[in-house]
């Protein structure tokens, strides 16, 4: 068979660095093989991240075959960030003022795509947690028709989004929907919830968290039942109280998980786009990706868009470090 | 299979680094070459490709034929391919294929609503230097002026698209309901001797009215058309209705295409103001806050949530006594389970003011957006010469008649739609007199490089004031500011 065959004879090219390799410990011959991974990742990760940015300095050319202009440096960050695009909603459009509450804003606040997308994720995070904390308490819990509950809480998190937001457009649509006239029965909405953004903010939130709350349960869950059950009786039988024991036990052991779930989900959450587009649409629920989109596809401004990308990348990474942080602090104790 | 040698050290079977990199370094760098090896093609041979959409698709055979039947040199092969339906996904396909430089297809189907930006970048052929001369004095002869302008450079006026289809609005209405309520459509010609908008609220209100109103739970609404905050309410339904009460976006409509920055904004104009106020009464009621006191309730605010489809769907379900939509609903209503086919017709949209009372030229009458199609050239296509023969058989009365009656496609020659045998025509021959004053009244996009950021512009300030969440004084002026810094951010 041909890979029987001794190598010396065929690949003279190879025999140098082979035997190179041969001699190097462990740890340099494992940075050899994953060195085509890290290449991969170089290219589709880190090139696109630097090509984004590199747009991002040029001008738009909104007449010209090539859609980018000259390069301007800053310029695209300082008109989106001093609320100068020429866009309707702005990415954000905020002045320092003399009074309270100290700032003004150019553009009502849910028409700025930073402060629709930061509320919207801080918000169906911190609803996600709460409930999926709750839900994975319960369904960690030993009692008759655990699978099924199990199954409920699940499948909302097995539904496509734009499925989940047609369900949720359709119970808004003013001819056939009943979410309507319901909303304003308890005195909340307006006529048109799907073209006001304040209501159309609070339905793709109720439509999020309604989904992704299974996902925070089920990762939860996951640290919940990696606790040794002993620390349990050990604690029962020193007199701690239900509080005491998901205080000194569940909680810190768990943190980590949950760090973890609550990273992925923000991460999720700043990046909010099919959900919105399914329900609302931009116009009325401009989020961050939203804000790219429309530069990119309706006004033809690649290098905006490119700036919008990149803030958000920044954006994003904020997150990222300070969870990273917690994540540390929360895990130094135990590991 | 791979040497599996014991390690004398820890006993375990392993592959040495060698064979391990060896194995699977071939079997890399084949996987490689592999994918290098299926190269994409370069649009030098294999038939001329028309990317179009599904529907057009599912009549290629029948339009193809009429090409060949036309002239079209028959050793000259055709592919009609099934683009995106939805027109802004169409343009983003179409502009990074132009963008790539790519060959194929060789001719693209362009939404008369964005054609002129990729004639502006320079994206495409110049059919003024390519078509015949024969085909080029009948296009300027006889197609329908205002959409071959949105084809052509708005500077030089060269053509660059050919108009395949041209679409206008038409007012859809439930006949039987309006002569059960007294009134008759047939003797006063309604299908071709449009009412005034004031005229038409009353008949909507009354004929509501009497089948409920707005308080009752038998017909939902008067009227729907689409007032969503959409790139179709600037192109189209709020442009059109200013323009019938004799009001523009940029004076004279000989500006619509420009000259960016050198042109007037005309948003504050009363006709703009009344636009909104009327808009504003049929939503709410005259009583209700910046509403026009001339007129009467006939819908209500769904209509700020309605685009094309969601304002259909309740006439259609006859839930509706008037609709303004395009032909395409034509068919659909006829199908209709609620009601007969003798129990619809259409009618031209409502006028503001007579023609040629307006404030500016071309503005007053019964103004209907001009929506449509044009065939433009790749200008990397391997086949310039086919492709262009393709188009010069599109120009052709024959093929007109073939598309009109296979896919209800009116003809960009309107003296093709009224000459046509109604019987020839199916479904949409009973309508042609309606569709011919509509096509003589059309008003065009203002399609600019400059007008995708200012149709959103026009749609937000104008759902904010249709919202009545600030009045149309302060809304058309807000919108003037933002409309005068575009201009002169693009103003060359």
């Amino acid at each position: 068979m041909a890979t029987d065959t001794p190598a010396d004879g065929s690949g003279s090219v190879f025999a140098r660095p082979l035997n190179w390799l041969e001699t190097q410990s462990e740890e340099v011959y494992a940075y050899v093989l994953l060195a085509p991974a890290f290449l991969l990742l170089g290219v589709v990760a880190f090139y696109p991240l630097i090509a984004t940015f590199r747009f991002s300095l040029l001008a738009n050319s909104l007449s010209g075959a090539e859609p980018f202009g000259e390069f301007i440096g800053l310029g695209n960050y300082v008109d989106l960030l001093t609320g100068e695009t020429p866009f309707t909603q702005q990415f954000i459009s905020v002045t320092l003022a003399d009074g309270f509450p100290f700032v003004e804003f150019g553009a009502p606040f849910l028409q700025q795509a930073l402060l629709v997308t930061l509320a919207f994720a801080i918000a169906s995070v911190v609803f996600e947690t709460v409930i999926g904390f709750g839900q994975a308490l319960v369904i960690d819990q030993d009692f008759y028709g655990r699978r099924w509950v199990r199954v409920a809480i699940i499948i909302p998190w097995a539904i496509p989004i734009v499925i989940q937001g047609m369900i949720f457009f359709l119970i808004f649509n003013p001819t056939i929907g009943w979410g309507t006239e319901f909303m304003q029965w308890l005195g909340v909405f307006g006529d048109n919830p799907l073209s006001s953004s304040t209501d159309s903010f609070f339905i793709v939130l109720v439509a999020d968290i309604w989904k992704t709350t299974a996902f925070m349960a089920l990762l939860i869950l996951a640290g919940l039942q990696s606790i040794d059950r002993g620390l349990y009786d050990v604690a029962r039988v020193s007199g701690a109280s239900p509080w005491q024991r998901f205080k000194y036990i569940t909680l810190p052991l768990v943190a980590p998980a949950l760090l973890v779930a609550m990273l992925f989900r923000t991460l999720d959450a700043m990046r909010i786009y099919g959900l919105i587009d399914a329900t609302a649409g931009c116009e009325t629920v401009p989020s961050l990706t939203c804000l790219v989109i429309t530069a990119l596809q309706e006004s033809r401004r690649w290098a905006t868009a490119s700036a919008v990308a990149f803030l958000t990348a920044i954006v994003i990474s904020a997150f990222v470090v300070a969870y990273l942080v917690a994540l540390r602090r929360s895990s130094g104790g135990v590991a | 299979m791979v040497n599996a040698d014991i390690d004398p050290d820890d006993g375990h079977a392993g592959v040495s680094r060698r064979r391990f990199l060896e194995v699977t370094g071939a079997t890399g760098a084949a996987v490689g070459l592999a994918g290098c090896g299926g190269s994409g093609g370069d649009g030098g041979d294999g038939p001329i490709q028309i990317t179009m959409d599904g529907e057009w698709e599912g009549i290629s055979d029948s339009v193809i034929e009429s090409l060949y039947e036309a002239g079209l040199d028959e050793s000259i092969e055709v592919e009609i391919l099934p683009g995106d339906f939805e027109s802004g996904a169409r343009r983003s396909e179409f502009t990074s294929a132009l963008d790539a430089g790519r060959a194929s297809p060789d001719i693209f189907m362009m939404d008369s609503g964005w054609t002129i930006p990729f004639i502006a970048r320079d994206q495409l052929v110049n059919l003024s230097e390519e078509l015949s001369s024969d085909t080029l004095d009948y296009v300027d002869g006889n197609y329908l002026e205002s959409a071959v302008s949105t084809a052509s450079d708005p500077e030089t006026g060269d053509l660059y698209g050919l108009p395949l289809f041209p679409d206008y609005p038409v007012m859809h209405y439930r006949k039987d309901l309006v002569e059960e309520a007294g009134y008759d459509p047939e003797g006063d010609n309604w299908a071709t001797e449009p009412l005034s908008w004031r005229e038409f609220a009353e008949v909507a209100a009354d004929v509501w009215e009497q089948n409920g109103g707005p308080d009752g739970d038998e017909i939902d609404y008067g009227y729907t058309t689409q007032a969503d905050n959409y790139v179709g309410l600037a192109c189209c339904t709020f442009s059109e209705t200013i323009t019938s009460f004799g009001g523009a976006y940029f004076g004279d409509h000989e500006n619509l295409f420009g000259p960016i920055g050198d042109r007037p904004i005309t948003v504050t104009d009363e006709p703009v103001l009344n636009t909104i106020r009327m808009m504003r009464s049929f939503m709410e009621g005259p009583d209700a806050e910046y509403a026009h006191p001339d007129f009467p309730q006939i819908s209500n605010s769904d209509l700020r949530s309605f685009t094309e489809e969601p304002s259909r769907e309740p006439f259609t379900s006859g839930n509706a006594i008037f609709h303004r939509n395009w032909p395409y609903a034509i068919p659909l209503n006829l199908d209709s389970e609620e009601f007969d086919a003798e129990d619809y017709d259409v009618m031209p949209l409502p006028y503001g003011v007579e023609s040629g009372e307006g404030m500016y030229e071309g503005t007053g009458g019964p103004a209907a957006a001009l929506g449509g199609w044009h065939l433009s050239i790749n200008p990397n296509t391997q086949r310039l010469d086919e492709a262009v023969q393709v188009l010069e058989a599109f120009a052709n009365e024959d093929v007109m008649v073939n598309n009109f009656s296979e896919g209800g496609y009116l003809p960009p020659n309107p003296s093709v739609t009224e000459s046509v045998d109604p019987e020839e025509v199916g479904a949409l021959g009973d309508f042609l007199d309606t569709l011919a004053v509509s096509g003589q009244n059309t008003v065009p996009r203002p399609v600019t490089v400059a007008w995708p950021d200012q149709g959103s512009q026009v749609a937000s300030q104008v759902s904010d004031a249709y919202a009545g969440e600030k009045s149309p004084e302060q809304a058309m002026s807000d919108l003037e500011s933002s409309l005068e810094s575009l201009e002169e951010d693009l103003a060359e």
